[in-house]
């Protein structure tokens, strides 16, 4: 084998395999440089073959030798195959076409009425404050209706309420407020309910719609005052419509309420300074209430000396149209996927 | 109701009212104000001129330009009008004012300045006449301001009065509201002026006899006579009153009656005394059928329930609502007879109400107003109609009155205000606020007994009202805000609102939207659909008196106002349609008055399921699609499965109409509507509709599971495919394969239905699913394969299926 010693050769041969390595790229070369060196035909594959026809003393230095270049060329190459490999996937993904700005699966999404979504946001508040929630029939007695709510036949109150009837004394109620009644007659105080539903009234103009939602409110007691009714309505107000809304109360009549009040709060539009939605007062009224009169507590047999309460009723599109800036109200009733799907 | 505020302020006592500050006040104590409206704003730079010489333009041949007199200086003011004179006293607009909507400046109009403009009637918005230049009465003074002279420097409150406090429905119960809230003093500032003018009762002597035929209906009635009233028209400051109050001037007795009707809130009438047949006055029960021409012209028929002043040959007014045309006053009447009566309140409500008839006077009556204004109103109608004429009469008033008590005497115990009111008021400051709205009481240790004024009588009756009085004028804004104290409570929904409340929002998640129709259907839409015919749905709650013929009845199903909905959206270009309603229906009781209510879910699909996207197909909506949310709502809510039972429905497509079941009893509905239907409706999709009885529903919903212990061992799926007749069910297959699988078969799945090629026409190929597991242990082959042979033969046996090779 020439003049320079095998060990040498093996030096060289190592050499050069690496100086190959380095300058591979792909993984067709590596293949290449595998056959150059550890091939049947390479360089180590002749020493480790023919180690047989060395002087015994040489071949385990010569073998180990041939070995130990044979491992590092192993493990150079395993290590390029890996790096090409994974070189390679990486190329492969990203020469994937993906745009990811296309439009993603759809999912079709549904919208519950606004009018629900707004007597749930109520109920809340009011079970957060021990409420629950009461109902009671739609199409009503004149009793249930008026007569037990102190509003006897010829009371002029009644003319306030145009009302559709179904026989002489049976009518679609004209308000919620005979849940308080019904209530009342089957419960004992304490007495912490509110009752949302549907009312009736023979309106119909762009301001009235023969049917819309009511929710309404009963607190009896032993000791509610009407310190109480502020406190209990004031805090609904800031609830629904913001704490930094100022909230007023202002004496008025109902038949079935001694003293009543009409519940205003300060107008977010113009913000309590006078505008076209507040009729320039800067105020918003969004609901009646009072203390329950003495008279109720005689129709369902309380004793009115033990037991005071206050009672409250709200319109729920009302309620809906000043907190979403709704301008018609005909639209809550018309179904327009337009209209609902927007809330 | 709207009164001004100059009227006001001459009842009461006091130098400088702010009207901002009154209508807060009011507003604030339960006499709303709705409106202040600066009427004398309008008339800004508008005086009093007098025309001193006038001459044709030199370039304009309609116009002339004059020479006018305001007092300060005079002015060149170029005019289009002609009915004008040297002398005339006219309203001049200066620079600055503005009318119509226009400012009015100094102009040059074809050579010649102009420095403001001659105002005519319809310009300065007291009447339609635009005819010519206002010429106003030679009593008016050079330089005033014009408002100030007319009677129209004044602000116009709007007020709205609670039926509770008829009193309020005047001037006079206004001002007594503003003294007690600003401590202005109230007075009556005419009433020592009038002479006593002498009493009569219900005594014929010789000028007038008045005969009441039930005191019930009218408690008291009052007139005098007027003998040779003066034919002087109303002064402008009465007829701007008026209209500024929204009420139409016609003649000075006319006038006067509202005028007095608005300040002390006593209606009068007055009749053409001439006119009458005779000097009786009747007040009765008008005959059935009895007609009369009320003066807007109208022939109002009348029946017994209806209340009449009469004489002794018909009917010459309706009670309290609205007098006679026969005997209205007119231009020649010489003699008026005034009424000033006291009705009940709900017979004139319900004569208003069924003549279709509100007036002034019956808004009043209506609310009961006090017996006791009636002579009071008569003195201010005299006093003000010598005031403006110079009239002096010398007659009596005719009185016919049945007195009843208008006196009440109440104990409020301070206690009492303090439980209700949650603060404690002193004696004092209880009792002055009494004094000032009128009632009358002294102190006694701790109860305040308070006599209530006649004024006052219908709606002070018991210590709770005097409460609310005390609480109004004292001010809602100064009672604490008390949270309640109150034992802890559990509030909350009930299971069913629970129930009901978790599906809505189940049904938006998957992607429908919830509409809320009106409860009311027409009969035309309802008998459309067939509903009449359906045994189930053909009993509807009839309207006795609908607005129009679409709210004729109450709804027995949801479907018709839903469709209607599919159809609308439709219009406005949307397409696919997914709705629920939650709402209640309604149909008739057998045994009760009331009819039976039901919560109802209704939900619609049409249109597409899916759209075409870039990587999907477009899908359109089938029957399978609302059979899936049934399951979904099943898997959901409740443990037993949904069963689709078929039965024809006239408005469902004949094959694709079923019942719903649950537990073998029916809680809905659900098919396709029917193509004719649609066809009719002009709608060019499907539309698959699904109802279910919601309280039916509710009942079978068990919310709680208990837990089951996840599978220990392997299970066994098997497929089978088998070959039936086409009209066998899949229900009725799968329910025999569940029997006949025992306890080892845990799930039965139909995964493909096959006709063609391979099958013989009139069968088809059902392939399911079977899995198979045993609780305890690995399950064998053996015991699979026995178990499936014995769902075979029973299948083989009952519906003649073969194993599909």
């Amino acid at each position: 084998m020439g003049n320079v010693s095998i060990d040498e050769k093996l030096n060289l041969e190592l050499e050069s395999f690496l100086k190959d390595i380095e300058a591979t790229e792909s993984l067709d070369e590596l293949e290449k440089v595998k056959t150059k060196y550890l091939g049947r035909k390479s360089f180590l594959s002749t020493v480790l073959k023919n180690i047989g026809t060395l002087d015994p003393a040489e071949r385990p230095i010569v073998g180990k030798k041939a070995n130990d270049v044979r491992k590092t060329i192993e493990s150079k190459i395993n290590d390029k195959e890996k790096y090409l490999k994974d070189l390679e996937f990486e190329k492969k993904l990203r020469e994937e076409k993906v745009d990811l700005t296309l439009p993603g699966k759809k999912l079709p999404s549904g919208k519950k009425n606004i009018i629900s979504k707004v007597i749930e946001e109520i109920e809340e508040i009011f079970i957060g404050m021990g409420f629950e929630i009461a109902e009671g029939p739609e199409v009503e007695t004149d009793y249930y209706n008026f007569e037990a709510l102190n509003t006897p036949k010829d009371h002029p109150a009644r003319s306030l309420h145009d009302t559709f009837f179904i026989s002489e004394d049976i009518l679609l109620r004209t308000h919620t407020s005979p849940v308080q009644i019904r209530y009342m007659e089957s419960h004992k105080p304490p007495i912490y309910i509110i009752a949302p539903g549907k009312v009736y009234r023979r309106d119909y103009d762009v301001s009235h719609t023969p049917m819309f939602t009511q929710i309404e409110g009963l607190a009896v007691d032993k000791d509610i005052n009407f310190g109480n009714l502020k406190w209990v309505l004031q805090t609904f107000a800031h609830e629904v419509f913001g704490k930094d809304r100022k909230v007023r109360f202002r004496p008025h009549y109902f038949p079935f309420t001694e003293p009543s009040v009409e519940v205003d709060v300060s107008c977010n539009i113009c913000d309590g300074k006078g505008c076209r939605v507040c009729s320039n007062t800067g105020w918003l009224e969004i609901m009646g209430a009072g203390m329950v009169d003495p008279n109720l507590y005689s129709f369902v047999g309380y004793n009115e000396e033990e037991v005071s309460g206050f009672a409250f009723g709200m319109g729920v599109e009302r309620i809906c149209m000043l907190k979403y800036g709704i301008d018609d109200l005909r639209l809550f009733f018309e179904n327009d996927l337009r209209f609902i799907s927007q809330f | 109701m709207k009164i001004t505020f100059n009227w006001l302020k001459e009842y009461l006592e006091a130098e400088n009212l702010d009207p901002e500050e009154v209508s807060t006040l009011l507003t604030m104590s339960g006499t709303e104000v709705k409106k202040l409206d600066y009427v004398g704003e309008r008339y800004r730079n508008i005086v009093i001129g007098k025309i001193i010489d006038f001459y044709p333009h030199p370039n304009a041949d309609k116009l002339s330009v004059c020479k006018v007199d305001i007092g300060s200086k005079r002015l060149n003011i170029v005019c289009g009008a002609k009915n004008f004179d040297r002398e005339d006293k006219v309203a001049v607009a200066l620079e600055g004012a503005v009318v119509e909507g226009q400012l009015i400046r100094k102009v040059n109009i074809r050579g010649e300045v102009s420095e403001g403009m001659l105002c005519s009637e319809k310009e300065l918005g007291i009447s339609n006449d635009g005819s010519g230049i206002m010429i106003l009465d030679q009593g008016f003074v050079v330089g005033e301001s014009f408002s100030r002279s007319m009677g129209l420097d004044d602000i116009v409150i709007e007020l709205e009065i609670t039926p509770n406090r008829p009193d309020c429905l005047s001037v006079i119960g206004v001002a007594r509201e503003v003294s007690v809230l600003t401590g202005a003093k109230f007075v009556i500032p005419w009433h020592d002026r009038g002479k006593e003018i002498k009493l009569k009762e219900d005594s014929l002597d010789g000028d007038l006899s008045i005969s009441i035929e039930d005191y019930k209906l009218c408690p008291r009635y009052s007139a005098r006579i007027f003998y040779d009233v003066p034919k002087t028209p109303s002064p402008f400051w009465l007829r701007n009153r008026l209209i500024l109050c929204d009420l139409r001037p016609v003649d000075l007795i006319v006038d006067l009656t509202n005028y007095v009707m608005l300040e002390t809130g006593q209606p009068l009438h007055a009749f053409d005394k001439d006119l009458l047949v005779s000097n009786k006055i009747i007040v009765r029960r008008a005959r059935s059928g009895e007609k009369i021409r009320t003066i807007d012209d109208v022939e109002r028929i009348l029946d017994e329930d209806m209340l009449v002043i009469a004489d002794e040959r018909r009917a010459v007014a309706i009670a309290g609502v609205m007098g006679g045309k026969e005997t209205e006053i007119n231009p020649e009447t010489h003699n008026v007879l005034l009424e000033s009566a006291n009705f009940w309140g709900p017979g004139i409500m319900r004569t208003s109400k069924k003549l279709g008839l509100r007036t002034e006077a019956s808004n009043r009556f209506e609310k009961k107003i006090d017996p006791m204004l009636t002579i009071f109103a008569i003195k201010r109608f005299e006093d003000l109609l010598t005031k403006i004429t110079g009239y002096k009469s010398e007659t009596s008033i005719y009185d016919n009155f049945r007195r009843v008590q208008r006196e009440r005497k109440i104990d409020l115990r301070l206690a009492k205000v303090k439980k209700l009111l949650g603060k404690e008021l002193d004696s004092h400051t209880v009792s002055n606020i009494l004094k000032g709205l009128g009632i009358e009481n002294t102190v006694e240790r701790d109860i305040v007994k308070a006599t209530v004024p006649s004024f006052r009588f219908e709606d002070l009756e018991r210590e709770v009202d005097l409460i609310e009085e005390i609480a109004r004028i004292y001010g809602y804004e100064k009672f604490d805000i008390i949270p309640p104290v109150c034992s802890l409570r559990k509030g909350g929904y009930s299971f069913q609102q629970k129930v009901i409340k978790n599906l809505r929002q189940t049904l938006c998640d998957i992607g429908l939207n919830e509409v809320i129709n009106y409860s009311f259907l027409s009969r035309s839409l309802f008998e459309s659909f067939g509903l009449h015919l359906e045994k189930e749905y053909s009993n509807p709650v009839k309207i006795l008196n609908p607005i129009t013929e679409d709210f004729e009845l109450l709804r027995s199903s949801l479907l018709p106002s839903m469709v209607r909905n599919v159809k609308n959206n439709i219009n406005h270009g949307i397409k696919d349609i997914r709705i629920f309603e939650i709402s209640r229906i309604f149909r008739k009781s057998e045994n009760s008055k009331a009819p039976v209510e039901k919560n109802t879910l209704g939900v619609i699909l049409s249109g597409r399921a899916k759209a075409k996207g870039w990587d999907e197909e477009e899908e359109f909506y089938n029957y399978y699609h609302l059979k899936g949310i049934l399951e979904f709502i099943s898997s959901k809510f409740i443990c037993s499965d949904f069963v689709i039972n078929p039965q024809e429905y006239r408005f469902f497509h004949p094959r694709v109409s079923g019942d719903v079941l649950i537990e073998d009893s029916k809680v809905g509905i659900i098919g396709k509507v029917h193509p004719v239907l649609l066809e009719k409706m002009e709608i060019e999709q499907d539309i698959f509709y699904l109802e279910l009885n919601l309280d039916d529903f509710v009942s079978k919903v068990e919310f709680e599971r208990k837990f089951k212990s996840i599978p220990a061992y392997p299970s066994v799926e098997i497929d089978l495919a088998i070959v039936v007749d086409e009209d066998v069910k899949n229900y009725e297959i799968e329910q025999e394969i569940r029997k006949s699988g025992g306890k080892i078969l845990r799930n039965v799945r139909l995964f493909d239905v096959y006709r063609g090629k391979q099958i013989e026409p009139g069968k088809k190929s059902m392939a399911y699913s079977l899995v198979f597991r045993e609780e305890e242990r690995t399950l064998k082959d053996r015991e699979v394969e026995i178990v499936v042979e014995k769902i075979l033969d029973n299948l083989k046996r009952k519906f003649g299926a073969r194993l599909r090779s």
